[in-house]
């Protein structure tokens, strides 16, 4: 795990970014170590989905800066987060639902070949692809259903697709926005186990989420943000479920048993 | 149930075509039972009244009658039915082409394909058959309304309404259709014939009512001594007597309409129309069929045939032998 | 259901045009040979016929389509005919009878068109209006324009030897078939064709996944303004004469075929060749009507419940696809 003298591989110093009249991030630091689960807690409106949106090049922030590896990093816009190797997965996936799992994959970077002198698109390439990621992860699907529209695939299927191409296309950095809200427990301890195993890969990952549980099992740190700000930072193994809501909300609402 | 439902279409379908494809060549329609093909303009009254005439004359001559309306006036609705019938081949074919120039090269195909063309209510090219000269001279024969004489006819009894002196003007369908060309052209001539009347610009409402009913509100809003109005086809004399009627000027402005629609007799009672120029589709249709059977045994016919017209106002509208002349579905 | 059951279903609802299409074929063939003695399918003549019928609104169709896939409408294109029809004889009027005059005429006229589909690019993929209401816009610009351009009459007549072979035999059908194996191969095989069915799937995904959705649209309207063009230049071609209002009756002709032919306008889901049968399924109704002298106001009818059916085929591959 990490370790004191290990160049964090993602970093936030002092962002900060307002929209019209609010302060929506306030001087935020945050640092994610290689191959490291960090969890990042809040209640609603803390800022958690701003501070994402900021480290996959959606928002530019007004003040601080990100590093990746120790060297500065500028995000024109999400394209760029990705070519760094940063992937986003939001809460609605960003699938298409009426394509099938190849074409999701390679969305916006399709293979082609030539044909007839045009450029066509390989789509044997993106079918062989698709049924090797889904194997790597670990993760049935018929072969009805592989080739038809990813919508009639249930919620955590859709989930590994989108790690999974997170994964191919090489993520070192893969943040994740509430993964497991819609989904019925076993598909919650599918994704928790694939989280597992894009850690033994070495990929980081910074895990949006309100289900303690969730941050409990598979988290190694985490960090609160309250308002804009970050509230505090602990890890997993040396705080409890109640710490983390009295961080979230503020300690006048806290529960006083401690 | 769905999926051997779906088997038996299959198969059905299958064996249905193979059978079909070995059944033996096509015949020809007996010579003892002749067809002949109507196909008007547009759904109108007009036309259904048309048609009647003409059953009543197939039903003479023992022919056998198709007959298929067009949904609008319009060359891309009336030729993929002209073309349906050709496919069916009948020995004569009864048209009212919806356009004198575009209507010519498919008409030509029915002709080149044998089969004999007569047109009713307008023409191609310039209605001059059998000269020939142009390329819209293949028809045998074109029977009409002499829509000239009657829009004379209408000119002269606007003029008599409007005490010979005044303004008016026509309301009209849209330039390029046979029929309504000539009745405004007739118009005009004739009341050119009347010093102390002042025709102004004709206006075009594409066969809308409400755009004739807005055009006279317009012309009267500059016109405001306007005295008559001719609506040169059905739809351009409902909507001139509707718009004659809500700037509260009926009976003011005269207004002359073309055509006996159903219900023409209420209007005149009511005063919404002041005459009405009512053409003999029935005629039309049952000489158009019997122009047919002549033609289908060898007999010639005359390359024009004119229809006349009847003027019904509030003199005569009441009378029961005018009836017969208000067009009906 | 188990799977097997499941999958045969899928065939069928993905292949039901197909096989309306050779059930009308065969209906109409039984009932012309009974009762006409005639041949309804085996006759050079109707096919041509019946393959003209389809090309006119087939043409609008298949710019329609790339547009319903990306969830939007083009209400334009049947006065874009129009324009086009109009554009085109006044363009090649001053050429007399020469046939070289067209390669001028047709390609201002395709330049002309274009703008209606500029303004419903700008409208819709700039400036974020709805497609139905930016395309109502232009539908009644573009009539208004056509209109102007015919001068009074409306209608423009037009003598010249290039465009009568170009209108005439089976040349339209010939065309309109070229340019749907162009568009068919395009939508299916080309990231072009792929990233129409991601915006129309899903436009946020096809944002983040990096596709310029914005300039895609523009390209979309430009391609249906573009095939109106064409359908308004086939159909001067075909009657020697422009008419404004040549593409009125098209306009939902158009939207039928395609939807018959398996879209949806939620958008998503839809091919070319699906298109293709769809209007034939609607010319060989109207064609078949009336050759088998049945009023052809029926065919309202029929096409009205053919197109209820597609929907709720749609719908029930849907289901299908879910049940699990």
């Amino acid at each position: 795990m990490s370790g004191a003298g290990v160049t964090p591989i993602l970093e936030a110093r002092d962002v900060s970014i307002r929209f019209g009249g609010v302060e929506a991030l306030k001087r935020v630091s945050l640092r994610l170590m290689p191959g490291e689960v960090l969890a990042l807690a809040g209640d609603n409106g803390a800022g958690k989905s701003t501070l994402i949106k900021i480290l996959s090049g959606v928002y530019r922030a007004d003040g601080g800066d990100l590093h990746f590896e120790g060297r500065p990093l500028q995000l024109r816009d999400p394209q760029d987060a990705r070519s760094q190797g940063i992937e986003t997965i939001y809460q609605d996936l960003a699938l298409a639902d009426n394509l099938d799992v190849g074409s999701n994959i390679f969305l916006g970077r399709e293979p082609v070949r030539r044909r007839f002198g045009f450029q066509v698109i390989d789509r044997p390439h993106m079918a062989r692809v698709a049924r090797e990621v889904l194997e790597r992860l670990d993760i049935v699907i018929p072969p009805r259903k592989l080739t038809g529209p990813v919508k009639m695939l249930s919620g955590g299927q859709r989930q590994a697709i989108a790690i999974g191409r997170a994964i191919y296309w090489n993520a070192r950095v893969l943040i994740m926005d509430e993964p497991t809200a819609a989904l019925g427990v076993p598909e919650q301890r599918k994704v928790m186990e694939l989280i597992r195993a894009l850690k033994v890969q070495g990929v980081a990952v910074i895990l949006i989420s309100h289900n303690l549980h969730d941050i409990f099992a598979v988290a190694e740190r985490i960090v609160v943000l309250r308002r804009g700000e970050v509230a505090g930072e602990r890890r997993v193994a040396e705080t409890d479920g109640d710490e983390i809501v009295r961080l979230m909300v503020g300690d006048t609402y806290s529960n006083d048993a401690h | 149930m769905l999926r051997n439902a779906l088997r038996c279409l299959i198969a059905f379908s299958t064996i249905a075509v193979a059978a079909l494809g070995a059944l033996p060549g096509v015949a020809h329609a007996d010579a003892a039972h002749p067809v002949v093909a109507l196909l008007p303009g547009v759904t109108d009254p007009f036309y259904f009244t048309m048609h009647r005439g003409a059953e009543r004359a197939a039903k003479e001559d023992n022919i056998q009658l198709l007959f298929q309306v067009p949904k609008a006036w319009n060359t891309t609705e009336q030729v993929p039915i002209l073309k349906a019938f050709i496919a069916r081949h009948p020995d004569v074919l009864l048209v009212s082409p919806v356009d004198k120039q575009q209507l010519i090269g498919p008409l030509k195909e029915a002709a080149d394909a044998g089969i004999k063309v007569i047109t009713v209510d307008t023409y191609i090219g310039d209605g001059h058959y059998q000269t020939g000269k142009g390329d819209a001279d293949f028809p045998l024969s074109y029977i009409a309304s002499d829509n000239l004489e009657g829009g004379r006819v209408a000119a002269r009894s606007l003029a008599r309404a409007i005490g010979d002196k005044g303004t008016v003007y026509c309301e009209n369908n849209k330039p390029g259709i046979s029929s309504t060309d000539a009745r405004a052209q007739g118009f005009m001539e004739e009341m050119k014939k009347h010093p102390n009347i002042k025709v102004l610009e004709t206006q075009y409402n594409e066969d809308d009512a409400n755009r004739a009913a807005s055009h006279v509100a317009a012309v009267l809003a500059r016109n405001p001594d306007l005295a008559g109005v001719f609506g040169a086809n059905t739809f351009s004399g409902a909507g001139a007597a509707q718009g004659v009627k809500n700037a509260g000027k009926q009976g003011v402005v005269k207004v002359v309409v073309f055509d006996a629609v159903p219900g023409i007799d209420e209007q005149i009672r009511s005063g919404l129309v002041d005459i009405a120029i009512a053409q003999l589709p029935d005629q039309m249709g049952y000489y158009a069929v019997k122009f047919a059977t002549d033609a289908i045994h060898g007999k010639k016919i005359p390359t024009y045939k004119g229809t006349g017209f009847v003027v019904l106002d509030k003199s005569n509208i009441d009378k029961s032998e005018m009836k017969q002349y208000i067009y009906s579905n | 259901m188990n799977d097997k059951r499941l999958d045969r279903l899928a065939l069928v609802s993905k292949v039901w045009p197909w096989l309306f299409l050779g059930t009308l074929l065969v209906f109409f063939e039984a009932w012309a040979r009974i009762s006409a003695h005639r041949s309804f399918v085996f006759n050079a003549y109707n096919l041509q016929s019946i393959g003209l019928a389809a090309s006119a609104p087939l043409l609008l169709a298949i710019g329609q389509t790339f547009v319903i896939i990306t969830a939007g409408i083009d209400l334009s294109v049947g006065f874009v005919m129009g324009l086009a029809a109009v554009c085109v004889a006044q363009f090649t009027i001053p050429g007399g009878d020469s046939p070289w005059i067209l390669l001028v005429s047709i390609s201002l006229t395709i330049l002309v068109c274009l703008i209606p589909g500029l303004v419903n690019g700008v409208l819709i993929a700039r400036l974020g209006v709805p497609a139905f209401i930016g395309t109502l816009g232009m539908y009644g610009v573009a009539r208004g324009v056509g209109f102007l351009a015919a001068g009074s009459g409306m209608t423009v007549s037009v003598n010249n030897r290039g465009l009568a072979w170009l209108g005439g035999g089976w040349t339209p059908v010939i065309l309109t078939a070229v340019l749907l194996v162009v568009m068919h191969f395009v939508l299916s095989q080309t990231k072009f064709g792929q990233y129409t069915y991601a915006i129309g799937g899903n436009p946020q995904s096809a944002i983040r996944a990096g596709i310029n959705v914005r300039r895609h649209l523009f390209a979309i309207y430009l391609i249906a303004a573009a095939f109106a063009a064409v359908g308004g230049v086939v159909y001067t071609a075909r009657f020697a004469a422009g008419a404004a209002n040549a593409g009125e009756p098209m306009l939902l002709d158009s939207i039928a075929a395609v939807v018959i032919g398996g879209a949806s306008l939620f958008g998503g889901t839809g091919n070319v060749i699906g298109t293709l049968i769809g209007a034939l399924i609607i010319a060989v109704i109207e064609f078949g009507l009336v050759f088998i002298d049945v009023n052809a106001f029926w065919q309202f009818i029929v096409v009205g419940i053919v197109i209820i059916l597609s929907v709720l085929i749609d719908q029930y591959k849907d289901r299908l696809g879910g049940a699990q």
